[in-house]
């Protein structure tokens, strides 16, 4: 096989400055955008901008059916599959608002969750080997690894009607875990019965599997609190031992998604639509087509929360086993779990009008300001969590919802760092070194299932994560709580 | 033949052939380099049939790579040899290949799905060509 690079995949088209935090694609770019394309990025961003297709297609979103205010993009934005990466779109349903299996991605409600420990850099540091090592060999990670759970079709169902609380009953989540995800770990509405057959076999073995691409499981230390305030209300504070977790719904979850846009196939004759680009595949809200989806899509979505709850749970089983103490003892608690690929029925304020609309969120994060009340009570009055994986040898944030993130991106941050180089490119940039050794004299224990899990996720492939939430915050769309440095990470 | 393309955060896939049966071949093999990366360490040693309905070559591109990455997917299966041939209502195929089996074989990326994102199928002068984006 051999790799090649093509010229013709940036973008030249206009950036209009909208203020230091934001550019404009207008939508007399194209004909066919009904509103304006929104990213949020300052000049520093430009170059990497312009490098690739994603600006086109922020462009193209803006094609979509009842589209409200601008189609939105982050500033981890990259080149995905119909939507960008990072890309934020709300419609209305009432004037034929779609919502599009493509607005979600195939890895409906992946997400990340941050758990604390009462250790500190002094007492892991001696272990921390010990602990990597056991991490990669007790929690299942990688391609065709299955998981330590298996699920029946039945069981699989009940799990994706009733979320995390499906797994309190099974004795693996604790109250406190529920109330500290995203909707308590369980997405109402959920229709299990759309989940095809084919989902539930990629999905009975996966529950409790971290997967591969850029997920994984990383032991991290405080490295610095910004807002001391909030960080004690979040439990956290400098030299404090934290492991974060990155991971999805699996493959039943890209099935779901696989098996909607089979089912849409039809539907841009069958409801006129013009779309630009064969991925942007959608249906209005509240046709059939697209309520099925959403049934299908909340489903896998409960399986996501339910796979990250249980390999929090193997996680603590590993500290338990490696500290010789019971997890409550090391103070293993949740401090927040959410999505960032996920499709909402919100109220939001547009123009004049409060109104339901369809939030889609394509590797965006939600990030609602103080005193929303979809907040958990322990957190509400400092605003929701929000937690931003950088790279594996850099850093990743703790973040809250901001002041004007309600007005400006429909309750929206950043999701990550965001990629700056291909697969392809990170691979030959790989070539001749050894990025496990790499990581390892810059102090990160690095272990991966293969050799392409590093090279292509070494941390140079990404943006400069500071530099992603230094958007975010003067945009005011969330603000800084900690900043967080890898000690060690496993991967697929 | 196949040719990885740069893609910022999947992979994309362009295939070259004379006729569609072989592009179609030709594409599997490319997937299957993919998630396993080197095809020669796959040993022909089952076979499985497909039958695929449609008469779009875009949608029995799609839906072709669909059926594979499920043979993987469900039944871990790691494909090597493709013989394709297309027909008016669809395609037949047969694949062969091996189970996975951890102490034999080397994967190297897990395939989330085949998108549809600047998905094309089409006709050169020299044959046809195809372009796919693997999310990873």
């Amino acid at each position: 096989m051999t790799d090649i690079t093509t010229s013709d995949r940036t973008f030249t088209g206009p950036l209009e400055r909208v203020d230091e935090c934001c550019y404009r694609i207008p939508k007399s770019y194209k004909p066919g955008m009904l509103v304006d394309g929104l990213i949020f990025a300052d000049e520093r961003m430009i170059p990497q901008l312009r490098s690739d297709r994603a600006p086109e297609q922020v462009a193209n979103v803006a094609f979509l059916p009842g589209i409200q205010t601008a189609s939105l993009a982050m500033p981890d934005i990259h080149w995905g599959y119909g939507f960008c990466i990072g890309g934020v779109c709300a419609t209305d349903p009432a004037v034929g608002g779609v919502v599009s299996p493509g607005g979600v991605g195939y890895d409906i409600n992946c997400g990340v969750r941050l758990v604390r420990t009462n250790l500190t850099l002094a007492d892991v540091q001696p272990i921390l080997l010990q602990l990597v090592n056991q991490l990669i060999r007790d929690i299942p990670v990688g391609v065709g690894q299955g998981g330590n759970h298996i699920f029946s079709p039945a069981e699989l169902r009940v799990l994706m009607q009733e979320g995390v609380g499906y797994l309190l009953g099974r004795g693996f989540a604790t109250a406190d875990d529920l109330a500290c995800t995203e909707a308590e770990g369980c997405i109402a509405d959920a229709r299990p019965e759309y989940v095809s057959d084919r989902a539930l076999a990629r999905g009975n073995d996966q529950c409790g599997t971290v997967g591969a691409g850029n997920h994984f499981i990383e032991v991290q230390v405080v490295d610095r609190v910004e807002d001391p305030r909030a960080a004690a209300v979040l439990g956290l504070q400098a030299g404090q031992i934290c492991v974060l977790i990155h991971s999805g719904s699996r493959g039943l979850g890209y099935q779901v998604c696989d098996d909607a846009l089979r089912a849409l196939r039809d539907a841009p004759a069958k409801y006129g639509l013009a779309l630009p680009d064969r991925q942007l595949v959608c249906a209005p809200v509240e046709s059939p087509e697209g309520q099925q989806y959403l049934g299908a899509m909340r489903a896998a979505a409960n399986y996501a929360f339910c796979n990250r709850q249980l390999l929090m749970w193997q996680v603590r089983e590993v500290f338990e086993r490696v500290l010789g103490k019971p997890w409550h003892m090391l103070g293993m608690e949740l401090v927040y779990d959410v999505a960032h690929n996920m499709a909402k029925i919100e109220e939001h304020t547009v123009g004049a009008a409060r109104k339901p609309v369809c939030v889609h969120r394509k590797g965006a994060t939600r990030a609602f300001p103080a005193g929303h009340p979809d907040i958990p009570e322990r957190y509400r009055e400092i605003g929701q969590p929000v937690i931003i994986p950088g790279d594996m040898g850099r850093a990743s944030w703790v973040l809250l919802g901001g002041p004007r993130s309600m007005e400006r991106s429909f309750g929206t941050t950043c999701h990550g760092a965001g990629r700056c180089l291909s697969r392809t490119a990170a691979t030959k940039a790989a070539k001749g070194r050894n990025i496990r050794e790499e990581l390892q004299r810059s102090g990160v224990i690095a272990r991966s299932r293969s050799r392409e899990g590093l090279a292509e996720e070494q941390p140079l492939a990404y943006k400069d994560v500071d530099i992603v939430v230094d958007i975010v915050h003067r945009a005011g769309l969330s603000t800084k709580v900690a900043r967080l440095k890898p000690l060690g990470v496993i991967k697929g | 033949m196949h040719e990885v393309f740069e893609h910022t955060a999947d992979l994309g896939l362009r295939v070259t052939a004379p006729s569609l049966d072989a592009l179609l071949a030709e594409a599997a093999a490319g997937l299957f380099e993919i998630i396993a990366g080197d095809l020669g360490q796959i040993r022909p040693r089952e076979v499985r049939s497909f039958a695929i309905d449609g008469t779009d070559p875009v949608y029995l591109l799609l839906d072709w790579m669909g059926e594979l990455h499920a043979a993987f997917e469900i039944d871990r299966l790691l494909l090597c040899e493709f013989a394709v041939a297309v027909h008016e209502r669809g395609l037949t195929a047969t694949a062969r290949g091996e189970p996975y089996d951890p102490a034999v074989h080397r994967l190297a990326h897990e395939i989330k799905a085949i998108t549809q994102h600047e998905l094309d199928v089409h006709q050169t002068p020299a044959g046809w060509e195809a372009t796919l984006i693997v999310d990873i």
